[in-house]
């Protein structure tokens, strides 16, 4: 366990800087070294390192590269939750109508052109972000309404119920507002393109926070797996557990989709390969699934901006096209081992 | 130890057991049966809290209701009904390991080594030393309910509460199971409410016996006295004493 945990994080790390290096013109290792030696720990620049290669590395990629690590981290450490919490390995964060909350949020906020005060260009996040939490408190609230026992099958019936009748208001807006048809579209489909240092401390405290909160529960998590009666008989307060978690991974969920757009997928297979290699044990699940989901945005990102010259290819549409057959592997993997 | 006064419990508006009073000493086992759907799983989910209960029921003189979750869970070990399979594919020891819960102080999920201790030790107790590495979605029906019982054990309860527990077991370690049951309760002197099927098994079993019909309370009292009654006939619309003389002639 150990060895694979060393292993994951230097991959980790290795992956971040490579995809720092590698772009519309590609950064050699050692300068980039040196331009993050000189940001981070004041270390005079090599020579022969022009100020347009400082100014990629620096202001361009590195917080790219960073932005899709947290938002890759926030849905798959939200997708295992979700899928524990509910004892549902086909659920996902986006179950519960994060997604749909957040892209209404921001359709109302791209079609009225609205910046407030203050925020500025977090305004779109801002809403994006209540507005999906007000959707996952809204379903669970009305589970727990219909429900005292919160259980699973309610929670993800009423999140269905929210995030198609939620879907279908934002349609109605594009339907009606057509000259912002395009943009909604387009915010939709996510990008960490031209986001800069600012969305990076945007997402950040949201991130920790929902990370933090959400290490706090591992055991609740394990617990929960084994189902709702066996959990409260195990001592867990089951219904209060539920709330906090789900608004954990719903503000992990929700500040992802608000700062880069509707990315799916990612957030239900993450869970799945971390505990291929894991095992289930959430003391070792959550945060190697941040770590797992993290890279795996990162790459994405990597391939939509280099796979055409001078275009990008939406990251949701990536993420998609190499983690469809990525899991199909490691599930056909799986497969044969055990036969064998 | 346990006394149960005038319960009654249910889901939502339907109300599925109804009036039902006995108590429990320390170092005896109360079997309950009855026929399917006459509300015994209800009635054990009542006694822990896991449904809310009209009545009284009190543990050493405390109120279950009134106690949090954690608190019950160090008193009261509920071993359910081993249900289907699960996708998340724990290790046996991880999954004893969880029984820990209500007293560990940690809450980020590392047990202290007394934890450990305990752990191994209700691991031996029923038999799962040597599959402890394995995944629990690997087992069998019986391999899981060993798994529920060291779950349960790993509490370290004052009251078990066993749902059909041997359902999944073959006769021998139905025999191996009530057997350790039995010297766990008395040598511990703590107390084991079961719900059994297995008439032959609970008249060997069980100190005392209650016997329900559709939500209410038929019989209750020793074990010996039960078995001697017409209740039992009644119950269930057969003679199940010439029932199981016949059966016994043809060994």
């Amino acid at each position: 366990m150990k060895k694979k945990i060393i292993i994951s994080l230097i991959l980790t790390l290795v992956i971040i800087l490579l995809s720092v290096c590698i772009g519309s013109q590609t950064i050699s290792p050692l300068h980039t070294f040196s331009i993050l030696g000189n940001k981070l720990f004041q270390i005079p620049l090599n020579s022969g390192i022009s100020d347009n290669e400082v100014a990629i590395v620096w202001q361009l990629r590195l917080p790219r590269v960073l932005l899709a690590f947290f938002v890759g981290g926030a849905l798959a450490a939200s997708g295992t939750v979700v899928q524990s919490v509910l004892r549902n390995p086909l659920a996902s964060p986006f179950t519960l109508g994060v997604s749909s909350g957040a892209s209404l949020g921001a359709g109302l906020i791209i079609i009225s052109g609205l910046s407030l005060s203050g925020i500025g260009i977090f305004t779109l996040p801002l809403v994006g972000l209540i507005f999906g939490l007000a959707t996952v408190f809204g379903s669970v609230l009305l589970a727990s309404k219909i429900d005292p026992n919160m259980s699973n099958n309610t929670i993800v019936l009423t999140g269905m119920v929210f995030s198609l009748f939620i879907n279908a208001l934002l349609q109605a807006l594009t339907a009606l507002f057509r000259e912002n048809l395009e943009s909604i579209v387009l915010w939709q489909m996510g990008s960490f393109a031209l986001k800069g240092w600012k969305y990076v401390g945007g997402i950040l405290p949201f991130f920790l926070i929902g990370i933090i909160g959400l290490m706090f529960y591992v055991r609740e998590m394990d617990i929960l797996t084994f189902g709702e009666e066996q959990a409260k008989a195990a001592g867990v307060e089951t219904e209060k557990v539920k709330w906090i978690l789900l608004g954990l991974t719903g503000i992990l969920t929700g500040s992802a989709v608000a700062f880069a757009g509707v990315i799916g997928f990612l957030d239900l297979i993450a869970p799945h390969v971390v505990r291929k290699i894991f095992g289930s044990s959430h003391r070792y699940v959550l945060p190697m699934s941040i770590f797992f989901g993290g890279i795996f945005m990162v790459i994405a990102d990597l391939i939509s901006r280099t796979l055409v010259p001078s275009s990008e290819i939406p990251v949701s549409v990536i993420s998609a096209l190499i983690g469809a057959p990525f899991f199909a592997y490691v599930f056909f993997k799986k497969e044969k081992v055990r036969n064998s | 130890m346990l006394e149960v006064k005038h319960i009654s419990c249910g889901y939502q508006d339907a109300k599925i057991v109804n009036d039902i009073s006995f108590s429990l000493n320390r170092g005896e086992i109360l079997c309950i049966i009855g026929p399917n759907g006459c509300g015994k799983t209800t009635l054990l989910r009542g006694i822990t809290d896991l449904l809310p209960y009209e009545g009284s029921v009190t543990l050493d003189q405390q109120e279950i209701r009134t106690m949090k979750r954690r608190e019950i869970s160090q008193k009261i070990a509920l071993m359910a009904q081993v249900s289907s399979a699960t996708y998340f594919s724990y290790t046996v020891y991880e999954a004893v390991a969880l029984g820990r819960y209500a007293h560990q102080k940690s809450r980020f999920g590392t047990l202290s080594t007394e934890d450990k201790e305990f752990v191994d030790h209700c691991m031996e107790e029923v038999n799962l030393m040597e599959i402890k590495d394995k995944p629990i979605t690997q087992l069998s029906g019986g391999q899981m309910q060993r798994v529920f019982l060291a779950k349960a054990l790993a509490q370290d309860p004052e009251l078990i509460l066993l749902d059909e527990p041997t359902n999944h077991l073959d006769i021998r370690h139905q025999l191996e199971l009530l057997e350790f049951l039995k010297v766990w309760s008395s040598e511990n002197r703590r107390g084991v409410i079961g719900v059994l099927h297995d008439l032959n098994m609970v008249r060997d079993f069980a100190d005392k016996v209650l016997l329900m019909k559709a939500g209410r309370m038929v019989a209750y009292g020793g074990s010996n006295t039960i078995f001697e009654g017409d209740a039992l006939e009644e119950t269930y619309g057969i003679d199940i004493k010439a029932w199981m003389k016949s059966l016994l002639e043809k060994w």
